[in-house]
């Protein structure tokens, strides 16, 4: 099996990727007037992951939330310190496996909601042990994922 | 404004861990092993329920686990750490002072409020680490560390206090002092606990009470240190900064004997290389090296066997250890022993601040800087791609030497290819 490279740890010293915004040309001659003004990058931790410490990582398996952009096979980003809240696509914990699903509350009843058709809304008093575990913040997806699938 | 102790600690840290990434275990009775899958180290509070008690061997208990159903898992421990830093840094943020005390434990000092009440603040701590990190803790408070680690104690036993108990602010702190027995006392020693129990003195409100000329006969400074804590003056102050190690030991046991030579080099000297890396982390250099072996306690003829070398110039180097090492290895094995554990010992620890250079220095200083970016990239492809990715062949392991862990679950929070699965 061939497996894709492991990502480091999550720290809260957390390694910093800086993508330069601006590269300039090496030219003989005068210092660009450019260079003064590149002094950030884009750190995609920090613009991904706001709370290290709460923040986990899911593998999306299946396609009931295909219509909110979360597609099969994508790395989810979650922080379980936000509170859940109605419109919160959240991860919950149901019959001993992660499901995610949008939490929506309807005439004062929570649902647990696909965004596909074929999957029928999960009211959630039904369920004598369910636990909403986290919020997803970010689904990250690969374009060319049958180019690079795993 | 009076200081409070407060000793936070997760309830069955490694069964909780496992627990909290694996939804399919939640509700069910787990057990962790130890390294090498050898004795029960954590339960979850299902198991405990079963009434499978701690430090069991696994062998012994093995086809009693199965026929109750338990989850068995081998320790864990890229996941334990990854999960202890993470309680550990939440805790850092919402306690005045903390000193880290253990993979799962930890004293925090804190002022207390005016109408002297702690709980409302612990229990929105337990709360918050739960919602963050999804871990149960429990927090004992008190005046002094052992008092907050004797409430700590009364908070997990005793279900209605909710894992928060403050020795404190109880009306009768008699009362649970004496349903502590002395034994349970943190930091009393066997020694200590046994003459007690001659003199009569079973619970810690016993201990408390006593004369201290008493103690202070038989035990000098360290028993009277132990009932001032218990009185609630605090003698053990929080340690803020651990001190500098003074030696770093690797050693594993063996998924099955070792009876050659060859064999024991290779596992000394992965146990050399992964050392080596320890002191790097810890920005330290070794002045010694201690090799040491030794067959089953169970065994006859029973062996065991060190051996130390003194280096002229404290190193961090893998290759320079790894020669030292050879030589003490030698000296130490003998054929026909089944050994089943080898381990190294760095010793004489110095920080690699200040290095002293030698006459004797085989390196130059371009030479030692050429080595320090070697050991400093190697030590970074392993921390990427995982540990391993490039070694020393003297430390290639053969299948079957490394640790048994048969029943391990797998680097959930701390590698892409290894993280749970949510189903959508």
């Amino acid at each position: 099996m061939n497996f894709p490279k492991p990502l480091a740890p999550l720290r809260e010293n957390r390694p910093q990727l800086f993508i330069p915004l601006a590269i300039e040309c090496v030219s003989a001659g005068f210092p660009s007037p450019a260079d003064d003004y590149i002094n950030s990058g884009i750190d995609l931790n920090e613009e991904l992951i706001h709370n290290p410490t709460s923040t986990f990582f899911l593998r999306v398996s299946g396609h009931s939330m295909s219509n909110a952009g979360i597609q099969d096979g994508d790395l989810l980003v979650v922080d379980r310190s936000l509170n859940p809240h109605p419109g919160h696509i959240v991860i919950a914990v149901l019959d001993g496996a992660f499901t995610l699903k949008r939490l929506a509350l309807k005439n004062e009843t929570l649902y647990l909601e696909a965004d596909h058709p074929n999957y029928p809304p999960i009211e959630l008093w039904q369920y004598e042990d369910v636990q909403i575990w986290g919020v997803a913040v970010h689904s990250i997806h690969h374009l060319n994922s049958i180019a690079t699938s795993k | 404004m009076t200081q409070a102790m407060a000793l936070i600690d997760g309830n069955n840290f490694y069964a909780a861990c496992e627990q909290n990434l694996n939804p399919s275990l939640s509700g069910r009775p787990v057990v962790v092993l130890s390294n090498n899958d050898g004795c029960i180290v954590a339960r979850s509070p299902e198991a405990r329920g079963l009434g499978i008690s701690m430090g069991q061997p696994y062998f012994k208990v093995r086809h009693e686990l199965k026929r109750l159903g338990v989850v068995v898992c081998s320790s864990n421990y890229a996941l334990y750490g990854d999960m202890s830093h993470r309680l550990m840094s939440l805790l850092e943020k919402h306690c005045e002072q903390l000193e880290v005390y253990s993979i799962d434990e930890a004293f925090a000092q804190i002022h207390r409020p005016h109408d002297w009440d702690l709980r409302p603040w612990a229990r929105q701590l337990r709360a918050l680490i739960h919602q963050n990190i999804g871990l149960p803790i429990a927090i004992g408070i008190g005046s002094s560390k052992v008092q907050a680690k004797l409430a700590n104690h009364i908070a997990k036993t005793i279900s209605i206090h909710a894992g928060v108990f403050d020795l404190d602010i109880t009306k009768n702190q008699d009362f649970w002092l004496k349903t502590i027995e002395i034994e349970n006392v943190w930091g009393i020693g066997r020694q200590m606990a046994r003459w007690c129990r001659m003199k009569g003195i079973n619970t810690a409100q016993q201990l408390r009470d006593m004369p201290s000329n008493e103690l202070h006969a038989k035990f000098g400074v360290r028993g009277i240190r132990l009932q001032n804590e218990l009185r609630g003056k605090i003698c053990l102050p929080l340690k803020m900064i651990p001190p500098p190690k003074q030696q770093t030991c690797v050693s594993r046991s063996f998924s099955r004997p070792v009876t050659s030579l060859k064999e024991l080099h290779q596992v000394v000297s992965s146990h050399v290389i992964r050392a080596s890396e320890k002191l790097r982390k810890q920005k330290q250099r070794a002045g010694a090296i201690t090799v040491f072996t030794r067959t089953s306690p169970f065994s006859k003829p029973f062996y065991k066997q060190s051996a130390t070398t003194q280096l002229n110039i404290p190193s961090n180097d893998t290759s320079v250890l790894l020669k030292a090492s050879l030589g003490l290895t030698k000296q130490i094995f003998q054929p026909y022993h089944l050994l089943i554990k080898a381990g190294v010992l760095m010793q004489k620890l110095q920080s690699t601040d200040h290095l002293q250079s030698s006459l004797l220095d085989p390196y130059n200083s371009e030479d030692r800087q050429r080595r320090e970016r070697l050991m400093k990239t190697i030590d970074k492809l392993n921390e990427h791609y995982g540990n391993g990715t490039m070694s020393w062949a003297a430390g290639a392991l053969k299948q079957g030497w490394e640790m048994r862990h048969e029943r391990m679950s797998s680097a959930m929070t701390t590698q892409t290819t290894r993280i749970p699965i949510v189903h959508s």
